[in-house]
């Protein structure tokens, strides 16, 4: 899999991509990472000209869910990004070599690049018992996590078991399985959390690092804050109905038909952080609750335990909602307007979408 | 005679580690193990069965 590094142009132009996809490509990942307009061109500029470290794709206690996340970037541009550009030296599930030959691709890019190439993390890492519960080539993943991940210039966690321990660590955790954060210490760690992550998250975050030549700026749970800032509910293409009160009470039911809130049903949304609702999955084709089906909460550490019963609805939330007839719909608007809902500029995101007149009063007020 | 391992067995999806007998150019007899173990039955132990399918998924 050692790739040339050729200039992205070449590669494009030999892969038939036209220069204006490849501009549009740019100007899609500036809106992932909510960039102003005028960074299009410097993207441009960082991913022609920008060297690109090889990358290594290590996956332990996995499913090769983000795997096959990343193998559906299907927008020409991107797979070529990740797979041709960034040069992918090791990924198990992709690469021709096997045994020997494997570990010698990934020992040759440690030692040749050593700090300068990138990892990718998918899975957790055991660490019961001396971490026998996930070795590859006779050593345990808990040793090579430490060894590869140590020498690499910055470290990308993919899906939520490489971020926090995902579902191996779910409640009794019976391997002592940990996120990579906890074990490699002294490398920038960004964490995609997911189940799994979403492909153009990754993507964005590869190219904030070719372009400003660092990770993109995170959350308290190392999270970037362009793909995690917001809460799936104030996003949420059905955030309408459950202002209005409407909500699916049983699968099949009419309000289920009509595409209501899933609230009741056990939807998270009210609890997480993700752009799905914006980014959506499949090329935003759809996402869970597009779909019809409450969020799990996939993207916040422990998930597996905090966010189960995932049918299970969750308790009462601040403002209006439920069972709220009109007039306390309207009471609480007012809460919210006085700043209840203070926390990650719900409120503003409320009004802006709902109550232009009173956004444009506040806005007048706060002046 | 000599013993062969291939670890890791890549293309696949998880982990698996493959030992083989060779004897004159012939296989005579052969291992395979999977080298990764989650726990997921312990996981799923106790939960809402109407979870179980979310879980396995993950397999």
């Amino acid at each position: 899999m050692t790739g040339k590094r050729g200039e992205l142009t070449e590669v494009l132009a030999r892969r038939g991509v036209p220069r204006r996809d490849f501009l549009k490509f740019c100007a899609a990942m500036t809106a992932v990472l909510a960039l102003p307009r005028r960074y299009v061109p410097r993207v441009a500029a960082a991913l022609e000209t920008a060297p690109r470290p090889p990358l290594l794709w290590l996956e332990y206690q996995d499913c090769a869910g983000n795997t096959e996340s990343l193998l559906r970037a299907s927008k020409p541009t991107v797979a070529e990004l990740v797979l041709d550009i960034l040069s992918l030296d090791y990924h198990e599930t992709v690469m021709a070599p096997a045994g020997h030959q494997a570990e010698k691709s990934l020992m040759d890019t440690v030692q040749a690049y050593a700090g300068k190439y990138l990892v990718v993390v998918e899975g957790s890492i055991p660490t019961k018992d001396g971490g026998i519960y996930c070795t590859i080539g006779g050593r345990t993943a808990l040793d090579w996590v430490q060894e590869i991940g140590g020498g690499a210039a910055a470290i990308i966690a993919a899906g939520t078991c490489a971020a926090y321990g995902g579902i191996p660590a779910a409640a009794p955790n019976p391997t002592g399985a940990v996120g990579v954060g906890d074990l490699v210490k002294g490398v920038p760690i960004i964490n995609l959390p997911g189940c799994p992550m979403n492909v153009q998250n990754l993507t964005a975050v590869v190219v904030h690092y070719l372009t400003f030549g660092a990770l993109p700026a995170t959350d308290q749970v190392g999270r970037p804050l362009f793909a995690y800032g917001s809460r799936i509910h104030d996003d949420c293409e059905r955030r309408a109905h459950y202002d209005a009160g409407q909500f699916v009470e049983e699968w099949g039911d009419e309000g289920h038909r009509k595409g209501w809130c899933l609230y009741k049903m056990g939807c998270k949304g009210p609890e997480t952080f993700h752009n799905c609702p914006i980014v959506r999955w499949n090329d935003g084709t759809n996402w869970p609750i597009g779909s019809g089906h409450g969020c799990v909460g996939c993207s916040e550490p422990y998930f597996w335990d905090t966010m189960s019963p995932f049918y299970k609805r969750l308790p009462n939330l601040p403002g209006f909602g439920v069972e709220a007839t009109a007039d306390k719909v309207g009471l609480g608007i007012v809460a919210v307007v006085g700043g209840a809902f203070a926390v990650h500029g719900v409120a503003s995101a409320i009004r802006a979408k709902r109550h232009p007149i009173e956004r444009h009063v506040a806005e007048v007020e706060e002046e | 005679m000599a013993k062969i391992a291939i670890d890791p067995v890549t293309r696949i999806e998880g982990h698996l580690r493959v030992e083989a007998q060779v004897d004159g150019g012939q296989v005579t007899d052969a291992w395979s193990s999977a080298t990764m173990w989650r726990g997921i039955e312990t996981i799923l132990q106790g939960r809402d069965p109407r979870d179980a399918w979310y879980f396995t998924q993950r397999i």
